[in-house]
């Protein structure tokens, strides 16, 4: 196919990914609003943040003052992070990303992916911080991350597994493990700061993950930081987990073939096999997470560039003479 | 819906009715069928369609201002109906006049026997800004310069006009499919009783027209869309286009030039391709040879086209023929080329390089629309009748300055349909653009897409300037 219609479905992947991820880390941190400590919920928005490798806008959560000015920052970082067109980490935009993407691709997704997606772009186009904020603001955040789940399910059930699915689903798994890496190493910060204590953020953390039922199934109900990260990072029958995303790249990569520029495309191969040795085994223990979350972190940009090299923006001299 | 208020004038012909108020014979049906149908439903009907367009993203892109960024083609959901002789005497036509065209191209940039036969002035050739030197001589398969027209028609007391033969990247076809496939989806029962000939297949024909023109044998040649991108307010239909014939969308940043031949970059390595059917101006397709700050186009296509090895649809160059001065000599092409009469009219034209014309021009401005002889989409044209003193001053300075960029023509009468219209039915203005594609063959699909000026008494249709469109039911035998 055409790699740069490769290169648009694969940002679609992502950028989908991204804001489910945000939709969800959002809906988690307006129910924080409703009776958590300012503590945890300037935690909660810090976390958000960095997640996206951002800083809250300046002014904003600069000390634990009272509710009314919590409450009144957490409403302008509700709208930044959520209807803000110029902030390219918004929901709102990730959608026009995607759409704008998708709008290029057309002829490589099915006409229902399309439909379901613009139609929930036009859904967004129509509303305002202040109409969600006026009801219950998690409602909003669910009904997002729930679209991208039909949408996901849609594209499941129409779209022909050819290459161009590959291309979404590589898109999607990268994007997944930086976001959950990113979030993950947030938690870590916060905790090796011990500052205070967070055992309510590591079970909220679950939440993120939807990996709560999970957890309580495997190990118990009082949550400790370093099984809550062996089950995200490891678990291989957590839907989300780090590994199967890991495995997921593999699995694509292997489909897709090693490209016209075969160097970068064996080389995506090989570093996607290693990452997922590195995160099969459980640690139990938040430190020696440190440094592999670092590593799974650096690898997937690295993978990313590597898709680039192999398929999309490959060197001509590299080719066979036509 | 009644019909009761609905502002019949005889100083325009009624699509729908005839001057004493009763239905034209081949629109009687449809007008039964509106009596029946209560006008809230109608209004309901609209409002699926303009919901199922918004769903669906076909829109198109306005340029310029506040109100820039992408828009829904309005559709007027009651159908313009064509009965089946008519259609036939317009297709035979179109037919004639393309053919005249093709001729005409193949012959100004080979011997030019119709300027040295003093038929065309030679000066309204060689400088027309569209005449490309570079075509001169060019391979051009089974002559065809012009694979694709839209040609405007439309109609008056008088009869039917061609009014521009628009024969470089005339758009509009998709929603010719699109506002059928709506308004079918509304109107099932009368739309089965009425025996509509269909257009949906005009994707297929497109892409026999385009294999033939392919420049080696090939049973499946590489056929790519050329798109100027997302932004072009035609995207939409490029989208539609590359997926009915199924081509490959690609912009110029997708392609490259090597060895002589054309090839596009694909995942699995680098693709020849055969046959361009391009959306991008003449001027942007090859910065080496045309506008050399050009991002859109391809540096080096022209060289590989010239030397036969890829396909250009259409032809460059082929801008000269649809030029608003050239248009005024169509007729006389016709006669010398097929030695014919000319089945369709065109519209009495007013050359501005020529003094006598200028001067007329400028004396009756507020009777006369004028246009740019390069222009196109309804920007910068002036109908003088809807003109303020100011605009007709400034248009005034303008053909002064530049008398050889313009033509004008008088105002048509252009005929009107009834418009469902704030819950009524309303007299709007209405023109015709039906498709003609060529390859070895002539192909056309009985259908054509109808634009309408949506604003009371408006004679502009340009869906870039608040028109909209409608579904043209063809009828069969």
């Amino acid at each position: 196919m055409l790699s740069r219609s490769a290169q648009g479905l694969y940002w679609m992947g992502r950028y989908l990914e991204r804001a489910a991820h945000l939709s969800r880390l959002m809906q988690l941190q307006v129910e924080t609003l409703v009776d958590r400590p300012l503590r945890e919920i300037h935690f909660g928005w810090n976390r958000v943040y960095s997640s996206m490798n951002q800083h809250p806008p300046a002014g904003t959560l600069e000390a634990f003052r009272s509710d009314d000015y919590t409450l009144a920052d957490s409403y302008t970082l509700a709208d930044h992070l959520t209807f803000e067109s110029t902030n390219p980490d918004s929901i709102w935009n990730f959608f026009a990303y995607a759409r704008e993407n998708a709008r290029q691709v057309r002829n490589y997704i099915s006409a229902e992916m399309w439909l379901s997606l613009n139609l929930t772009f036009l859904r967004l186009q129509g509303l305002t911080i202040q109409e969600i904020w006026k009801t219950a603001p998690e409602s909003f955040y669910a009904g997002t991350a729930k679209d991208i789940a039909t949408f996901t399910g849609v594209a499941d059930a129409t779209m022909y597994r050819d290459e161009g699915w590959h291309f979404i689903q590589l898109g999607r798994y990268i994007e997944r493990v930086q976001l959950s890496a990113s979030v993950l190493l947030a938690q870590i910060a916060a905790q090796e700061r011990q500052d205070e204590s967070f055992d309510a953020d590591w079970a909220n953390l679950l939440h993120v993950f939807r990996a709560f039922d999970a957890y309580v199934h495997t190990y118990s109900v009082v949550v400790q930081p370093g099984q809550v990260l062996d089950l995200i990072v490891t678990d291989e029958l957590l839907p989300g987990s780090v590994r199967r995303s890991l495995e997921a790249i593999a699995s694509v990569l292997d489909a897709i073939g090693p490209g016209p520029s075969p160097g970068a495309g064996r080389e995506a191969a090989a570093l996607s096999a290693s990452l997922c040795v590195t995160v099969r085994d459980g640690r139990n223990d938040v430190t020696s997470w440190h440094a592999t979350l670092e590593q799974v972190y650096g690898d997937s940009r690295k993978l990313h560039q590597h898709v680039m090299d192999a398929y999309i923006a490959y060197p001509l001299e590299a080719l066979p003479a036509r | 819906m009644d019909f009761d208020a609905y502002d019949l004038d005889s100083a325009f012909y009624d699509e729908m009715f005839l001057p004493d108020g009763t239905p034209r014979i081949h629109c009687r049906s449809l007008h039964e069928s509106l009596l029946r149908l209560p006008v809230e439903e109608l209004v309901r009907m609209q409002e699926r369609v303009t919901h199922s367009f918004s769903s669906e993203g076909i829109t198109f892109t306005v340029y310029g201002g506040e109100a820039s960024g992408e828009r829904i083609m309005p559709v007027d959901c009651l159908p313009r109906i064509l009965p089946a002789g008519e259609w036939q005497e317009l297709e035979t036509g179109l037919t004639q006049r393309l053919k005249a065209l093709n001729r005409f191209l193949a012959d100004v940039y080979g011997p030019a026997r119709i300027v040295e036969d003093g038929v065309v002035p030679v000066d309204l050739v060689r400088g027309c800004p569209q005449y490309r030197v570079e075509m001169r001589g060019a391979p051009v398969p089974h002559g065809t310069y012009v694979a694709v027209c839209g040609t405007d028609l439309v109609r008056t007391n008088e009869g039917f006009h061609v009014l521009e033969d628009n024969l470089r990247v005339p758009s509009g076809v998709s929603y010719m499919v699109a506002n059928r496939k709506a308004v079918k989806a509304n109107l099932r029962r009368l739309y089965r009783s009425c025996r509509v000939r269909e257009v949906e297949h005009y994707g297929r024909m497109l892409r026999e027209t385009l294999k033939e023109l392919a420049p080696r044998e090939e049973d499946d040649p590489c056929v790519v869309l050329l798109t100027p991108g997302v932004y072009n307010a035609a995207f939409y239909e490029h989208i539609y286009l590359a997926h009915e014939i199924g081509a490959t969308l690609v912009e110029g940043r997708d392609l490259l030039v090597d060895g002589g031949y054309v090839y596009m970059r694909t995942t699995s390595g680098l693709q020849r391709v055969d046959v361009i059917y391009r959306r991008v101006d003449d001027d942007f397709l090859d910065p080496l040879v045309f506008r050399p700050d050009s991002l859109l186009g391809l540096p080096g296509l022209m060289g590989v086209y010239r030397a036969g090895n890829v396909t250009l649809v259409n032809a460059p160059g082929t801008g000269v023929a649809d030029d608003k001065s050239v248009y005024a000599y169509v007729p006389d092409m016709i006669r010398y080329y097929l030695d014919e009469e000319p089945l369709l009219r065109n519209v009495k034209t007013y050359i501005c390089r020529r003094p006598a014309d200028l001067e007329f021009t400028l004396d009756n401005l507020e009777d006369l629309v004028v246009k740019r002889v390069g222009g196109s989409g309804g920007y910068g044209m002036l109908v003088g009748p809807e003109s303020t003193p100011d605009e007709r001053e400034a248009c005034a300075r303008a053909l002064r300055e530049n008398p050889a960029d313009f033509i004008s023509q008088p105002v048509l009468d252009l005929s009107r349909a009834p418009c469902l219209i704030e819950g009524r039915a309303a007299a709007r203005h209405v023109d015709l653009r039906p498709f003609v594609l060529h390859g070895r063959e002539t192909r056309i699909v009985p259908g054509a897409f109808c634009r309408v000026a949506l604003r009371e008494g408006s004679l502009v249709v340009n869906s870039s300037q608040g028109g909209g469109g409608k579904d043209v039911w063809v009828l069969g035998d």
